[in-house]
């Protein structure tokens, strides 16, 4: 062979030098998407008892459903739980900042929403929460994306996103699918 | 070769290795623990401390976001909680148990097994189940006439022994030969559920070994009469102390029909 | 040939035993989920049979697989006799032992939890306990590989190990890394709950211990293809390795970046912080490297093949190499799949793009092209290469071998692309049926079917595999002397090489480092948070 070694080292230098851009323009990318658009994941450690999440607190089943506080700032609360979304809808409005916040009573779960960039784990023992602007009205498909038991296959719920001047709470700041 | 040359040829990848291995974590953990974190609070009105103590998990929260608050004051469909303490006291029988089940007997049968088909078999169901509805009709959760009375006699001790005590009991035993041959779409109903209702299968929660939810009660054996009816009445949410309207939903899909022959089923099937 | 003989028959056959098996739940699964009415579905066959195919695939194919070469790697690139033969068969026997355990109790139906061990859904302890027999032996497998290149090494001072035992060396380090997470899940965590000992799990901590091991299992499964790109796939295109020490550097690279980068698994977790994600995140993204390299260096060595058998022009060394031969096919149909598959993951590791592919259709279609593609075809190549030194026998025409390798990339391609698409739609993960009455989904019905058809094509490759395995037993028998050597020669054979390209010190010393800086807090914080139990969910019907 023709080749010297100090060519072949030569060469498999210079594509070390054309992975590392790759792997650099990568990273820049991700960076500039958590610095200047502010993505995060899902990651707020916050704990919860599974055991009793329906006896006090914010995911008993009465309280469930999307709420503003105080301060404007609207939130859905969901519990995923063997093998169904309590509520089963939430109704939510367009182009708002909107968080929502799962909790299990049971084993693991898991939701998206189809076209969106909804995503989180919905482990037992911590409350999951998701912040997000929903761009599309409509109603969207929320699954359980993580195998929960014999009945996954079945488990689902609705997002109701409306227009912003549909989107009317009640005198409680609360606003449930059902009231439309 | 001489070990000194030897050590020299390997020292560059040593230092080199160590180096860039360092600056990588370096380089991550100053962009992910502050810088980040820091940008992000700032837009978002957090103080830089508060973000980063987000951002590595020692406070609950994101540090691009301001934490919702929760002003919940909602009554539970049921007072029962389960700890693995109380899991596991219902798995010891005792010898009160025998003696509660004494004032059981007229409805609900000598061994668990009841004579009126209205009520419920107690025989083979299990513990935690009998523990849960008792415990509930103590605390009003659930109501009946008969029951509410009842249990609100008995302390949580006895309820314990007493659902221990029929848990371990026999079931009824079923002939075979009176089994009745089942519409095809209750078993599909049973086994595999209904997608485009978004009904989970029965068996999902009801099966031998499904693990579902902990309080789920065991149905192969229970009277015809008394299932219908509390499928009827989650239906119309006249019960309702199913945690998170598990029962509830899935009622609410459910034919008259359906509900006869699921009954039935459950009723004279000797599997699940 | 030896004791490795029988050994890595035995192994080998074992691994394609389940393999077969698991094609056959795999298209059955494919039917479930497509809009045409499945024979024998309900709930609990469905999930039963996705529990199946992942353990036979992913711990009883590979580690078997993984097994069985490495001890032919050791006694055929060391050249010397493999060092305890009886502990060898003895690790052999408990992990069949093991896998009849698992076998009993996943058809059984006390045991329907999927591959991945995620309580609160806990299965029989004796499916957890069979699945510890498969990984204690393989822990063994693991000593004997040490013994075997330090007692090289003894006899042969300060010469280079070669590199296809270098190599299978560097996996069985890593595999000892990787098992510790899933180990102490099962052992602290999951057995005593299945036996009910405990009823209450810490749900966070399980999955974190968990994703120590979900990465770098991958790794373990992939390193014997690699170890084929590397060895067997420029010989037999008939050139020589474009440079042992890219090689070296290669397997190194996944010793150190396939371990402390698993959380990349729970970037929609809601127990690890934002932090340590991002941490994990950026040494994934370092992950990229060696693959990346690889393909330089086999399609560099490759180019010398194809111009040494007087290949011209820019391109022109492509058609000029042997595409007949098997192991030539199979790399090349690899590296095709290798390329979709990877880009696939590069979207996986960024968290936020993440978030569009979490537990879709696309994990799936991501695993299934990478491991079930790149990774298994060049399971087939290599049986197809060694099997005959094992036999003594090879069939007269390789055409076989070729239609099948053809196949298996065909099908994986049908397969998996519509998977890809459809789980940037939404459609998501471990579902035995779907609404197709929904609108959206009845608009995917058609890709589905489209997926089903690609594990037809595969299921029929996957017999054409083990009828061409067969035809290795009955066909006429060669001298072994006729047969070519295995393992290429670099272009220029290093003399020596310094101390940490010939071992492994350095680098475990450093994986410590990261993996302290990467797991360390995010495994501690669960004894200070205290993360409130969640009750154990029996699926064997003790509870």
């Amino acid at each position: 062979m023709a080749v010297s070694e100090e060519a072949i080292l030569r060469s498999e230098l210079r594509w070390t030098i054309v992975v590392t851009g790759t792997i650099t323009v990568i990273m820049v990318a991700i960076l500039y998407a958590g610095i200047v658009h502010h993505i995060n994941p899902p990651s707020n450690i916050e704990t919860v008892d599974p055991k009793t999440l329906h006896l006090t607190g914010e995911f008993t089943e009465e309280n469930l459903g999307t709420s503003i506080d105080a301060g404007g700032q609207i939130t859905a609360r969901m519990v995923a739980t063997q093998f169904a979304f309590q509520p089963q809808c939430i109704l939510l409005p367009a182009n708002k900042r909107v968080t929502l916040r799962f909790a299990s009573p049971d084993v693991i779960h898991g939701i998206l929403v189809t076209g969106t960039n909804v995503n989180t784990m919905i482990v037992p023992g911590y409350v999951s929460q998701v912040h997000t602007v929903f761009t599309r009205t409509g109603d969207l498909l929320m699954p359980c994306h993580e195998y929960c038991g014999l009945g996954h296959s079945q488990m689902w719920a609705t997002v109701r996103v409306v227009p912003e001047a549909e989107f009317k709470p009640d005198g409680s700041g609360r606003a449930l699918c059902d009231a439309r | 070769m001489k070990p000194a040359d030897l050590d020299d040829l390997d020292r560059p990848w040593r230092t080199w290795a160590s180096l860039i291995i360092g600056g990588m974590l370096a380089f991550s953990i100053v962009m992910g623990f502050v810088v980040i974190p820091v940008v992000q609070g700032y837009g978002a009105g957090i103080d830089p401390f508060t973000a980063i103590c987000r951002a590595v998990g020692l406070v609950p929260g994101s540090p691009s976001t301001r934490q919702p608050t929760s002003a919940a004051k909602a009554e539970p469909t049921t007072q029962v909680a389960w700890s693995t303490q109380l899991l596991r006291t219902l798995s010891r029988p005792t010898d009160m148990g025998a003696v509660v089940a004494e004032g059981c007997v007229a409805c609900h049968g000598q061994r668990g097994i009841a004579s009126d088909p209205q009520n419920p078999n107690l025989a083979g169901q299990s513990a935690v189940a009998i523990y849960k509805q008792l415990h509930d009709y103590k605390t009003g959760s659930r109501a009946n006439d008969i029951m509410t009375p009842i249990a609100q006699t008995l302390e949580e001790n006895q309820i314990r022994a007493v659902s221990v005590h029929f848990a371990a009991a026999n079931r009824r035993s079923l002939d075979p030969t009176t089994a009745e041959v089942v519409d095809e779409d209750i078993v599909r109903l049973v086994e595999r559920g209904d997608p485009a209702r978004a009904l989970p299968a029965c068996n999902s929660c009801h099966g031998f070994s499904a693990g579902g939810p902990i309080e789920t009660p065991t149905l192969s054996h229970q009277n015809r009469e008394y299932l219908a009816r509390q499928l009827r009445a989650f239906r119309d949410s006249s019960r309702r102390n199913d945690i998170y309207t598990r029962m509830r939903s899935v009622s609410a899909k459910l034919t008259d029909r359906e509900i006869n022959r699921l009954a039935e089923f459950y009723a004279t099937t000797l599997q699940y | 040939m030896t004791h490795a003989r029988r050994l890595t028959l035995a192994h080998l056959w074992l691994a394609f035993a389940a393999f077969a098996v698991a094609c056959v739940l795999g298209v059955w699964q494919m039917w479930a989920r497509s809009p045409l009415p499945a024979p024998l579905l309900t709930a609990n066959a469905y999930f039963t049979s996705v529990t199946a195919h992942g353990v036979a695939m992913a711990y009883v194919l590979t580690t078997f697989m993984v097994m069985g070469f490495g001890y032919y790697v050791a006694e055929t690139a060391l050249g010397r006799p493999l060092p305890f033969p009886r502990i060898a068969w003895l690790a052999f026997l408990v992990g069949i032992l093991g896998v009849a355990m698992a076998v009993v109790t996943i058809f059984g139906g006390t045991a329907t939890v999927l591959f991945t061990f995620y309580p609160p859904l806990t299965a029989s302890p004796w499916f957890y306990i069979g699945l510890v027999l498969v990984v204690a032996a393989s822990w063994a497998w693991c000593g004997i590989m040490i013994a075997a290149m330090a007692g090289w090494k003894r006899e042969n001072p300060g010469r280079p190990v070669p590199l296809a035992m270098f190599a299978t060396v560097a996996n069985a380090v890593m595999w000892l890394w990787t098992t510790v997470g899933v180990s102490a899940e099962l052992v602290f965590q999951v057995i005593p709950a299945a036996f009910g000992w405990n009823l209450g799990i810490d749900v966070g901590l399980s999955r974190t211990l968990f994703s120590w091991t979900l990465h770098a299992i991958v790794y373990f499964w992939l390193i014997p293809s690699y170890i084929a790109f590397y060895t067997m796939a420029p010989q037999a295109a008939g050139g020589r390795l474009y440079s042992d020490t890219m090689g070296r550097l290669t397997f190194i690279l996944f010793l150190i970046y396939s371990l402390p980068v698993g959380m990349h698994h729970l970037f929609m977790d809601p127990q690890q912080s934002n932090a340590f994600k991002f941490l994990q995140m950026s040494l994934t993204a370092l992950v990229a490297a060696p693959t990346l390299l690889t393909v330089f260096t086999i399609t560099a060595s490759m180019e010398i093949a194809g111009r040494l058998r007087g290949g011209r022009g820019l391109f022109g060394w492509i058609a000029a190499l042997p595409w007949e031969r098997p192991m030539v096919l199979a790399t090349g149909l690899a590296f095709f799949m290798l390329w979709f598959g990877g880009g696939g993951g590069l979207i996986n590791m960024s968290y936020g793009m993440n978030a569009m592919v979490h537990n879709t259709s696309w994990v799936t279609a991501h695993f299934h092209l990478i491991f079930g593609g790149t990774v298994v075809i060049m399971y087939f190549a290599i049986a197809y290469a060694i099997w005959p030194t094992l036999t003594g026998r090879t069939p007269a025409s390789l055409k076989a071998q070729r239609v099948q390798l053809w196949l298996w990339f065909i099908g994986m391609m049908v397969l998996t692309l519509p998977w890809h698409y459809l789980g940037l739609q939404g459609q998501w993960r471990r579902v035995a049926t779907f609404n197709y009455a929904d609108p959206i989904i009845a608009a995917w019905g058609p890709w589905v079917l489209v997926s089903f058809a690609g594990g037809l094509i595969l299921l029929a490759s996957a017999g054409l595999f083990i009828w061409n395995l067969l035809e290795f037993h009955r066909a006429r028998a060669v001298a072994f002397s006729a047969l070519r050597p295995l393992y290429a020669v670099a272009v220029h054979p290093p003399a020596r090489v310094p101390a940490a390209l010939n071992g492994f010190a350095l680098w475990n010393v450093l994986v410590l480092v990261l993996m302290i800086a990467a797991y360390g807090y995010p495994i501690a914080q669960a004894f200070w948070i205290n993360a409130p139990q969640a009750i154990i969910h029996r699926v064997d019907g003790r509870g």
